[in-house]
């Protein structure tokens, strides 16, 4: 159709052409005038010449922003950036209400001695919300600013305004405005250089103006229904119910699988469990040195807990160093990094008031770990001891002989004399700071 | 108007003439006077320059950043083909040539480093090569497990070698560029603009590089046991802030001596500005995120350096960086109108420049006192750090300033060198863009 533009006629009618001849019959009320100018240079002069004319209900229409339209047609600078602000300090401050409530105030949690109220652990959060209400302020501050979504306008009547979008730069000026006039504003809009100026009406049934009466009925129905659970969780939150869970995956929480330790009758004893069988050993299990798997020393004068290492290991700093690692990680949560019984976690029970602490394994005044043998210290480590609970299942055998090394050579140092360490090496005892 | 291309105003003074030589006099002439009163200043100190030439590592790295900050305007001009900057990137080009009379100047402290001289650099003290020696078991085992096996990389041989590399590279590269333009000034030919196109990507990760490793060997160093692998980012970030700042200053000055008025507007201050706020941000992003993760793992090794820092008088410096470098401008520079209005960014320029000094400075001192206290406090063995940390003192001393103004001064006669023939890169097929950028 482009290609049938004609330069501007006042008269209007003279100028369409066309697919526009369809709309000419059944015409409504005028609606406003659409002058095409042909650079984005000329469009911003004619937008200066209307607005200096005291025009204020026009509009332009470019494929791209053009740089200085906004000053040529009087439009002020958008607030929407001290908006944004305000949403983004808004959210700040709302980040850290947030984890103030949660963490410090409503359910306080001690995690590991940590303070429960940090400013810099909340910091991340602090500043992803203030990017998220920034950007949603921007977002939809945007759309409301210019009045979006509008899914339809009176100018779509028009045949040349589908190539707004493509290559027209447009100027519209709507009939509504006080000095419309229908002689005086078409010669103004050609004299500021447009190469067609055309009458656009609306259509002669305003019905077609209004939404249609499905989709408004459409959002009022999907808004309740998106309300419905919300209600369902309010009403929850408020009574109470004998009924069971409703279970919306019923094969995933009832999964036809027998867990251990569970009732089964499929076999005599009615156990799911199934147990070794007797007289067989597992490959690798067999564990037939009592010293190295147990601790124990069997002699004719009958079972005791052996007082040395059993003869696979070879005791040296190695073994010492895997044993201090091992130790580190399963004992010193309880016994402590210096085996005296205050780890982290009797540290935290102190913290919260209780009284509770780990044997001390190096204590000379109360020597119970000191006095053990070997293998009743393996034993131990093994099976557990009073509430301390057996490692059996997660630290190898050769590990649990390091361990106990260890632990031997902490109850040695930690009741060491200056006499223990040899005289060349004395002198280094006053050790400087630990440095950057 | 909204022309999308401008062509050069008829009465635009684009020719350097004398410029670049008063202004390299000026510099000489700064640098000369405030490097004497800083020598006598070291030398009344009786330190053996210690005190000097901590204050010149701090100053060197000062000019060094903003030279790096420049410089990566005029490779991500090419890189991303930008218009902008096109007006002011000739200006940006001659900065970035003061790499190689920068690097020089930072001869003063790396030739006493290989000369044997220790104060500066704790890795290049013989106690840390003592460490080394069977003999001192227990000072291997308690005093630098971690820095035993850093020894290899921070030798004053291999320091020395890392910087000759860093000083040919950055030369080379800012040569490359400059060279390239001014050829396009005689020729048009518009290929020129395509080939530095080309070599701005791999040049940019070179540079990239280089700029960490910089970071790491002259500024990080200086604690040598204490690492954070974000630091070159953290002090590129600084340096960009210098770089823009220092910019847009030199910028100013060139227009009032009636040069370049009718081509660079508030439109291009106000871009000037925009990468002012941006790197004030990632430098304080950068900057938290390497606190915050040090802070929340809470390893001993880590957590030292923030100790010097963050207690005792250097809190207060540390509370004016998060203040003065962050957020006072970040709040500021926001609004567009601080970005446009000359004077207003120019404070702001200013103020930045200053505090990314004290950046480098509190990067870098809190070291000089470790090493005093470390070999001179009887309260140090007592326990870990604590009585240390709590004697720690900033010290600013006259001598901080004036080799910080001494070295400004050799900056300048460095930029003055280039700032000859077209101060616009006048057959720049973009040129026209630039001169009719408007920010929407």
């Amino acid at each position: 159709m482009s290609d049938e533009r004609t330069p501007g006629s006042p008269s209007g009618a003279g100028a369409r052409s066309g697919a526009n001849e369809h709309d000419d019959r059944r015409d409504g009320p005028l609606y406003g005038l659409l002058a095409e100018y042909d650079t984005p240079g000329e469009l911003v002069e004619a937008a200066r010449k209307v607005r200096d004319a005291g025009y204020t209900e026009f509009d332009c229409y470019s494929p791209f922003p053009v740089h200085g339209i906004d000053e040529a047609m009087g439009i002020k600078r958008t607030i929407l950036p001290v908006l944004i602000f305000l949403g983004g300090f808004a959210g700040t401050c709302g980040g850290l209400l947030l984890q103030w409530w949660c963490n410090a105030y409503n359910w306080p949690w001690n995690i590991s001695g940590k303070p429960v109220w940090s400013i810099p652990a909340n910091v991340p959060i602090g500043f992803e919300t203030t990017i998220l209400l920034a950007v949603f302020t921007s977002f939809f501050g945007m759309w409301i600013a210019n009045k979006l979504p509008q899914v339809w306008h009176p100018f779509f009547r028009n045949e040349r305004f589908n190539h707004v979008t493509d290559d027209a730069f447009l100027l519209g000026i709507e009939a509504r405005d006080r000095r419309f006039d229908a002689e005086a504003t078409p010669r103004l809009l050609s004299e500021a250089g447009a190469i067609s100026v055309e009458r656009v009406h609306l259509d002669p049934d305003p019905a077609t103006r209004q939404m249609p009466k499905w989709i408004t009925a459409f959002i009022v129905a999907s808004t309740a229904f998106a309300l419905i659970p919300f209600a369902i969780a309010a009403k929850a939150r408020t009574s109470h119910s004998p009924d069971p869970h409703i279970h919306i995956f019923p094969d995933m929480d009832f999964q036809p699988k027998y867990k251990s330790d569970t009732a089964m009758d499929l076999f005599g004893d009615g156990r799911e469990n199934r147990g070794e069988i007797s007289g067989t050993v597992a490959r690798g299990s067999l564990g037939a040195d009592d010293t190295f798997y147990r601790g124990i020393e069997r002699g004719a004068d009958g079972d005791h807990w052996t007082t040395k290492f059993p003869q696979q290991l070879e005791i040296n700093e190695q073994l010492i160093k895997r044993g201090k690692n091992r130790f580190e990680i399963y004992c010193s949560p309880c016994h402590g990094y210096d085996g005296r019984g205050m780890g982290a976690i009797p540290q935290r029970v102190a913290a919260s008031g209780g009284a509770w602490q780990a044997r001390n394994l190096v204590d000379a005044g109360n020597p119970v770990a000191i006095n053990m043998p070997n293998g009743q210290l393996f034993n131990t480590i093994s099976n557990g001891y009073n509430t301390m609970m057996g490692y059996a299942a997660q630290i190898p055998h050769a590990d649990r002989w390091a361990i106990v090394l260890y632990v031997r050579a902490l109850q040695r140092s930690q009741n060491a004399s200056l006499d223990d360490i040899p005289p060349d090496h004395r002198s280094g005892m006053q050790m400087p700071e630990a440095t950057p | 108007m909204s022309a999308l291309q401008k062509s050069l105003h008829p009465d635009e003074k684009y020719k350097a003439g004398k410029l670049g030589q008063s202004l390299s006099r000026i510099g000489l002439v700064i640098a000369l006077v405030f490097l004497a009163i800083s020598v006598l200043l070291g030398w009344t100190k009786g330190d053996h320059f210690k005190r000097f030439l901590f204050a010149y590592v701090i100053g060197w790295s000062y000019i060094f950043s903003i030279c790096v900050g420049v410089f990566w305007l005029v490779m991500l001009h090419h890189l991303v083909r930008g218009r902008w900057a096109t007006v002011v990137r000739r200006i940006a080009e001659a900065m970035s040539m003061a790499f190689p009379v920068v690097f020089v100047s930072g001869l003063v402290f790396v030739i006493p480093l290989v000369a044997g001289y220790h104060d500066l650099y704790y890795w290049a003290h013989p106690d840390a090569a003592l460490c080394l020696e069977p003999a001192a078991a227990a000072c291997k085992e308690y005093l630098n497990p971690t820095l035993l096996h850093k020894l290899g990389w921070l030798s004053p041989g291999f320091f020395a070698g890392r910087y000759v590399v860093y000083g040919v590279l950055y030369s080379a590269m800012a040569a490359y560029f400059t060279k390239k333009s001014r050829q396009q000034d005689e020729t048009g030919d518009p290929k020129l603009s395509e080939d530095m196109r080309v070599a701005s990507g791999p040049a940019m990760i070179v540079y990239a590089l280089i700029t960490c490793f910089a970071a790491f060997d002259v500024l990080m160093s200086m604690a040598p046991k204490w690492y954070s692998t974000i630091y070159g980012v953290n002090f590129w970030g600084s340096a960009c802030v210098g770089g823009f700042a220092a910019l847009g200053l030199v910028v100013l000055g060139i227009q009032r001596t009636g040069r370049l008025t009718h081509s660079i507007s508030p439109e291009h201050y106000h871009d000037i500005g925009k990468w002012m706020f941006a790197f004030t941000f990632f430098w304080a992003y950068t900057a938290f995120s390497q606190f915050m993760l040090q802070w929340y793992g809470n390893m001993p090794e880590e957590t030292v350096w923030y100790k010097y820092r963050l207690f005792g008088e250097w809190q207060w410096v540390s509370i004016a960086m998060l203040v003065g470098f962050w957020a006072f401008p970040f709040v500021f520079l926001m609004s567009r109108w601080t970005k446009r209005i000359v004077p207003s960014l120019v404070f702001f320029a200013v103020w930045q420049l200053v505090f990314h000094w004290l950046d480098l400075y509190w990067n870098v001192m809190p070291s000089y006192d470790w090493l005093t206290l470390a070999h001179g406090s009887a309260s140090v063995s007592q326990g870990p750090l604590a009585g240390a940390v709590l004697e720690h003192r900033v010290g600013f001393s006259p001598i901080d300033i004036t080799v910080w103004l001494g070295l400004i001064g050799v900056l300048l006669a460095g930029i003055g060198r280039n700032l000859r023939g077209n101060l616009l890169p006048i057959k720049d097929p973009t040129l026209g863009l630039s001169l009719a950028h408007e920010n929407l």
